[in-house]
């Protein structure tokens, strides 16, 4: 499937397309716009203002994608509380980790050539804090 | 009636001065009551370190960060009733811009010499031997900076001065009665956690 989103991705949405190339959907596909009226036709838009899979009530868009996929894995509630501390900055978890991952995405949205260069990145950092959370659990 | 621009990503770290220096700015209006939705969008703005121009026209330097905050506001503010746009904006002149800067910097400056005042108390206290009770609340100081640091966009002269204040009170905290003394006045470099000075030869 394709979905799309907004250009210019931080925590929120970078954690959105590593939870739906990882969870979701194998064979996922994104594409990235300056103006919703130009997202291509047919694509699941995401962490838009008006989509379904957005920010909803206090949530961010990666807890509306856990609760929409139905998706009960503790390791990944846990990541959508620091996806959500880093992303709204309300401190609503107390998550010491947001801090961090707030600092590092955002140097890497400056550093990186375009979106997907980012999300491959991103891809490998929230493996890694999957894998760090999963290795309590077992 | 917004989104009528195509978006220009910035590439690279901001390098320019402050005549090219983008802001985005909110624009809103909320009803009187009830003051709920006010609160709390003054709350998160006050957050974020935006900045009132004047009554709500709040701006903050742009980023895409910065920018999807208030893009997330504006809708909370049209779902409460309210009227909201969000505008990409440069200064008109150089100067407006540098005042603008300068404004951000000294709003900054009371919370940091709050800081700098709450670590230097801790530190004659971790002195005095009471290390139990000051860790904790050093920890939580830690997290304000932190958090300050955050919302400090254009470095602050005395973000280095309380960085170095909450360093003395760690130090204090390890090796009560080996503290830092006073005289060497504030450190010099512009680096900001700074590693340890050399120590020479």
């Amino acid at each position: 499937m394709l979905w799309a989103t907004r250009r210019g991705c931080h925590v929120d949405r970078t954690a959105c397309i590593w939870l739906v190339r990882r969870f979701v959907d194998g064979d996922a596909s994104f594409s990235f716009f300056d103006d919703p009226a130009q997202a291509p036709e047919g694509a699941k838009l995401f962490d838009v203002l008006g989509a379904r899979l957005s920010h909803r009530g206090e949530d961010c868009s990666f807890e509306t994608f856990l609760k929409e996929h139905e998706l009960e894995d503790p390791i990944l509630e846990e990541i959508a509380e620091i996806v959500h501390d880093a992303d709204l900055m309300d401190e609503k978890y107390g998550r010491a980790e947001s801090e961090g991952l707030d600092a590092i995405v955002r140097g890497m949205q400056l550093s990186m050539a375009d979106d997907y260069e980012l999300t491959r990145h991103t891809d490998a950092l929230f493996d890694g804090l999957y894998a760090y959370l999963r290795r309590e659990v077992l | 009636m917004e989104m009528d621009e195509p978006r220009v990503k910035r590439q690279g770290p901001r390098d320019e001065g402050p005549d090219k220096q983008s802001w985005v700015m909110l624009i809103y209006r909320l009803p009187r009551e009830p003051s709920r939705p006010r609160v709390a969008v003054w709350r998160k703005l006050k957050t974020l370190g935006a900045l009132y121009l004047q009554d709500g026209v709040a701006v903050l330097p742009e980023d895409a960060v910065t920018r999807e905050h208030l893009e997330w506001l504006q809708l909370h503010i049209r779902e409460a009733g309210g009227e909201a746009t969000v505008w990409e904006t440069k200064a008109n002149s150089e100067a407006e811009s540098r005042s603008l800067v300068e404004a951000f910097r000294s709003s900054r400056k009371e919370a940091y010499e709050e800081i700098i005042a709450e670590a230097e108390r801790l530190r004659r206290k971790a002195e005095m031997g009471a290390a139990g009770t000051v860790a904790e609340s050093l920890f939580k100081l830690g997290r304000e900076f932190r958090a300050e640091r955050k919302r400090d966009y254009f470095r602050s002269p005395l973000r280095q001065e309380a960085n170095a204040a909450l360093k003395a009170t760690r130090q204090a905290l390890r090796e009560p009665g080996t503290y830092p003394s006073e005289t060497g006045g504030q450190p010099e470099t512009d680096t900001e956690a700074g590693g340890e000075k050399e120590s020479g030869a």
